[in-house]
Parts: structure tokens; C-alpha cells; sequence
């Protein structure tokens, strides 16, 4: 079964870059490819002009690419300290005293709202707070290029604006590059710089948001669901 | 580390001094093969328990290095001393092999494949008798030329201490953390930069080490190595008790070992009924208590939630 196919994307640095799509067109086994989760059967993913195809996703990760998961995927048993410090960790730089590093946690949690949560377990949080958590392991890992899946699914509208300040900080002070699948068409598209669009694994349209609200193929390929 | 929390390990350590003045000669027997026992059990429990990788082969790992070693000095004429430390490096390397072999592996076949190596270790071993005698036990010799049985208490007691130490250190530190990520999440530690290939094999080859060690003073504390050593009747004991001490905790597989050894020796006239029943205390454990007896102390002495995992 072929889920994504021959789906040809760059990302510019510092941009944030909508990816959209109908159910099932593939987005997420987009990301599971650039993370090293899975290995295309053909074509190249580069990173920085480095081959980063075969890569394990640890390996990956530390190159500085690092990512959230659709449904959130904190380490429940573990306390919001010790997720963040994860992310630390798996940078593998030796540099940093453990006091050292136990600030950035915190700095961390902060930045993304769960200060006054370090010794609360994963399991304990709400879902904005999970979602927040995945966010902070993720920065923990000082990414160049972050890739969002679906942050805002299963938020209310007041914690979903509270979310989009939270990925405009990070692109504006961290000035990280976004790769992000989104549903809620609103927030993307207003966020984005950029759209691509998949339908059944291809890629149908690449373009500006306006562009893409107006274009027909998108609008065919959304409006054969009903819920754009 | 908060001083009471400091206070409490040393205050045992200073009561282990006594035991040899007043018990007698069997109760301190029950002792010695309670203190293998908890380095067998924490051992177990740094894989399975920290990496959640349940492996059938802690009891395997043990008969490795009480059969290395009690080989080496029967046939070799090599010091007790120096083969139960051999004997620790051949288990480490057979775990690093066995650990790589299952890295792709998780849950049940993980298990399967451990129990796989157990049986067949313990199926050569049996019928190699050439060298390891079968069942009829290979005799070895024993650390002092002097036996006495606080010897062995104290000598089982120091590497007891030196491995929980170890085994301490690992779990608080950030190896620890890479530990419960993996199992917590594999795919969420590996996309966070963990190598979780690495950590596995890690876990499995430092906890076949340990295993081996406690297996080698085993074998020379007994002077009788027999393939009972690497069964899975052993290896359902040591799981037992983890499982009812409390698995993932750093205190759990030493509350287990000393209460399951302890009540075996009481219920021994049944004879060998209470592996049986400490497999099925076991299994209701881990469905109704998971956190073993160690779940019920936070109602005594609650804890700082997640702060840490001891």
C-alpha cells in the first residue's frame, strides 16, 4: 500500500508551512517519513543538504529536527520535569551541570505554560497541558525545524488561541522553522506562510494561503468531505 | 536527597551488621539466600521494570556465572575470587548478545525469546554432563578455606550493598531517565533523541552482569552448582518477587525477596507448591496491585509524586 507518493516539498528556513489535507491523504505518514519513523521505498529526504533518508528518528532528532504527535505521547508515568529533561538528554551534548540542565527544564515549562507543573506526572494533565508538554520535550531537543501534528484538534476555542500565541513566540523569538498539519482551517491558514495541500498521498496544490482557499482542486478535494 | 531519606538506607546497613550474633546457623542460611535473591530480583527489575523488557532469562544469566566460574575452578583451578568476576563478564556478554537479538522484539516475544535461551541453557548444561555433571550437581569449592556462614553473610551483604548502590545510582541518573522513557514510550524517547537501541542493550547487558555476579557467589556459597540454579522455576521466584515487592521501584525487589524467601521457608513442608503460589499472588498483583507491596507504603508515607522513582 503506497500512502504518500511522490510528494516533492522544500521548507525555507524560518517559515512556517501549513500541511492540509482530507483524512487520510497521508499528512501524518508525511511526518512519520521526515522523522525517520518510516523510510520511503524511493526518493531523498535532505536536511540542511545532508541525506538524512536512512536516519534513525534519534538520529534525526539530534540533527534538529523534532516533532509532536497527533495524539499526545508524553511519558505519563514521569513527571513534567523529567519529560522535558528527556528532550535535554537526547541532545547528547555533555555540556551543562545537572543544575544547569534543571533550569532549562524550567525555563522550558514556563516558555510553554506549565510552570508550577514540574513534579506533576503526564498522566495527571489535561489535554492543552499534554499538548503543551509534547511541546516543551520537543524544544527541549533545540530544533531548527519543529513539525506540529494536529496541535489544536480536541482544543476549545479560548485554548486554541492560546495555542497559536504559543507557535508564534516560538517562531518569532526561537525563529524555528514550522512544518504543521492542521484541521482547523481558520488557524492555519492565518498562521501559515505557505500551504501544500495532499489528497490521497499527492500532492495536489503548493501556494500562499489565499491562494490556496480559492483554488478548485482544493476546494473539491475538501468539499467531497463535508467538514472544511 | 533529603537527609531522612538518607538516614534510612544507612540505619539498615548498620542493623545487617548483626544478624551473625544472634541468629542461628539456618535462619542466617535463609538470609545469605535471601541476599541472592534481592541482587537477582533488582537486577531483573532494572530491565524489566525500568525498560520494560520482561526477560525469562534473569535466572539463565545466574546459572552463566555460577557455571563459569565453578568450571574454571574445578577444571582450571581458578580462585573463587576471580571466576564469580569472570563469570560476570561472560553473562555480560551473553546478555549484550541476547539483548541485541531482541531489540526488535517487545512485550510477549521478548518473553518468548528469553525463555527460548533459558530453556536451552539449561537443556545443555543438563546434558553436557561431561563437564557440567547434570543434574547430579558440579561440587566446587567454596571463597574461605575456613567455612562459616557470617563470612558468607557479610561477603553476600557488602556485594549486595555495592550492587543496589549501583543499581541506585543508574535509576536516579540521567541513564535512568532514558530507561523509563523507553518504557513509557519507545517512540516518543527515540524522536526525542534517545537511542533506544542503545538503552535496551544497555539495561540487558548490565543487568546479565549483575546476574551472573549474584549466580557466582551463589554457586560457591552452596558448593553445589545444579542446573536448578539456571530453571525457570528460579526464574519464577525472582519474578515473584518483583512483582509482589513492586516493580519499577528500587525498594519493591528487596522487600520481596526478603518476604518471599523468608514465607517459602515456612511453607517448604508443602513442598514444592509455593513457587506455585507466589506465581498466582504474582499474577493477582500485577492485574489488581501493580505497584506491588511498594503501592500500599505512599498510604503510610506518602512520597513526592514522580520526583523520583525510588
Amino acid at each position: 500500500m503506497t500512502a504518500v507518493k511522490g510528494v516533492d516539498f522544500h521548507l525555507d528556513q524560518g517559515e512556517i508551512v501549513g500541511l492540509i489535507g482530507p483524512n487520510g491523504a497521508g499528512k501524518t505518514t508525511l511526518f512519520n517519513l521526515v522523522s525517520g519513523v518510516f523510510h520511503p521505498d524511493s526518493g531523498r529526504l535532505y536536511f540542511d543538504s545532508r541525506d538524512i533518508t536512512p536516519l534513525k528518528p534519534f538520529e534525526i532528532c539530534r540533527l534538529g529536527i523534532a516533532r509532536t504527535f497527533q495524539i499526545v505521547r508524553p511519558f505519563l508515568k514521569m513527571s513534567c520535569l523529567e519529560n522535558t529533561l528527556v528532550g535535554i538528554v537526547g541532545r547528547d551534548d555533555k555540556n551543562g551541570g545537572k543544575e544547569e540542565r534543571r533550569d532549562e527544564v524550567k525555563s522550558l515549562l514556563k516558555f510553554v505554560g506549565l510552570n508550577n507543573r514540574e513534579k506533576t506526572l503526564a498522566k495527571d494533565l489535561t489535554l492543552i497541558e499534554k499538548k503543551r508538554l509534547d511541546m516543551a520535550r520537543a524544544l527541549a531537543t533545540k530544533p531548527r525545524l519543529l513539525l506540529l501534528d494536529e496541535v489544536l484538534a480536541g482544543l476549545n476555542p479560548s485554548e486554541i488561541l492560546q495555542a497559536l500565541e504559543l507557535i508564534e513566540v516560538i517562531r518569532t523569538q526561537l525563529k524555528m522553522t514550522i512544518f504543521w498539519i492542521e484541521h482547523v482551517m481558520g488557524a492555519i491558514m492565518k498562521a501559515s506562510d505557505r500551504i501544500i495541500v495532499l489528497d490521497q498521498g499527492e500532492k495536489i496544490k503548493e501556494g500562499r494561503p489565499e491562494e490556496i482557499v480559492s483554488d478548485p482542486q482544493v476546494i473539491e478535494a475538501y468539499l467531497g468531505e463535508s467538514d472544511a | 536527597m533529603s537527609s531522612k531519606k538518607f538516614w534510612i538506607p544507612i540505619l539498615f546497613i548498620i542493623l545487617a551488621i548483626f544478624p551473625p550474633f544472634f541468629l542461628s546457623q539456618y535462619w542466617l542460611h535463609v538470609m545469605i539466600i535471601s541476599l541472592f535473591y534481592v541482587m537477582t530480583a533488582s537486577s531483573w527489575n532494572l530491565i524489566a521494570g525500568f525498560t520494560g523488557q520482561v526477560s525469562f532469562a534473569q535466572a539463565a544469566f545466574s546459572g552463566i556465572g555460577a557455571y563459569t566460574s565453578g568450571m574454571l575452578a574445578v577444571y582450571l583451578g581458578v580462585s573463587p575470587w576471580l571466576g564469580v568476576l569472570i563469570g560476570m563478564g561472560v553473562a555480560a556478554l551473553l546478555g549484550l548478545g541476547l539483548g541485541y537479538l531482541c531489540i526488535r522484539m517487545g512485550g510477549i516475544y521478548l518473553s518468548l525469546t528469553t525463555l527460548g535461551f533459558s530453556e536451552i541453557l539449561r537443556i545443555i548444561i543438563t546434558n553436557e554432563d561431561k563437564w557440567t555433571r547434570g543434574t547430579m550437581g558440579l561440587q566446587v569449592p567454596g571463597f574461605f578455606t575456613e567455612y562459616s556462614k557470617a563470612s558468607y553473610y557479610y561477603l553476600f551483604l557488602a556485594v549486595t550493598i555495592f550492587l543496589l548502590i549501583i543499581i541506585y545510582w543508574i535509576i536516579h541518573s540521567e541513564m535512568g531517565l532514558t530507561f523509563r522513557a523507553v518504557l513509557n514510550d519507545e517512540l516518543a524517547a527515540s524522536s526525542s533523541g534517545i537511542n533506544t537501541i542503545r538503552v535496551r542493550i544497555l539495561a540487558f547487558t548490565i543487568s546479565s552482569a549483575m546476574a551472573g555476579l549474584a549466580g557466582g557467589l551463589y554457586g560457591h556459597y552452596l558448593m553445589l552448582i545444579t542446573p536448578d540454579i539456571p530453571s525457570l522455576g528460579q526464574m519464577f521466584l525472582v519474578l515473584a518477587m518483583a512483582v509482589i515487592g513492586g516493580m519499577g521501584s528500587f525498594i519493591g525487589p528487596i522487600i520481596g525477596s526478603f518476604v518471599l524467601e523468608i514465607l517459602s521457608e515456612y511453607i517448604r513442608i508443602y513442598g514444592e507448591y509455593h513457587v506455585l503460589l507466589f506465581g498466582l499472588v504474582a499474577l493477582a498483583m500485577a492485574r489488581f496491585a501493580p505497584e506491588g507491596l511498594m503501592g500500599f507504603i505512599p498510604l503510610l508515607y506518602p512520597r513526592p509524586s514522580g520526583e523520583r522513582a525510588g
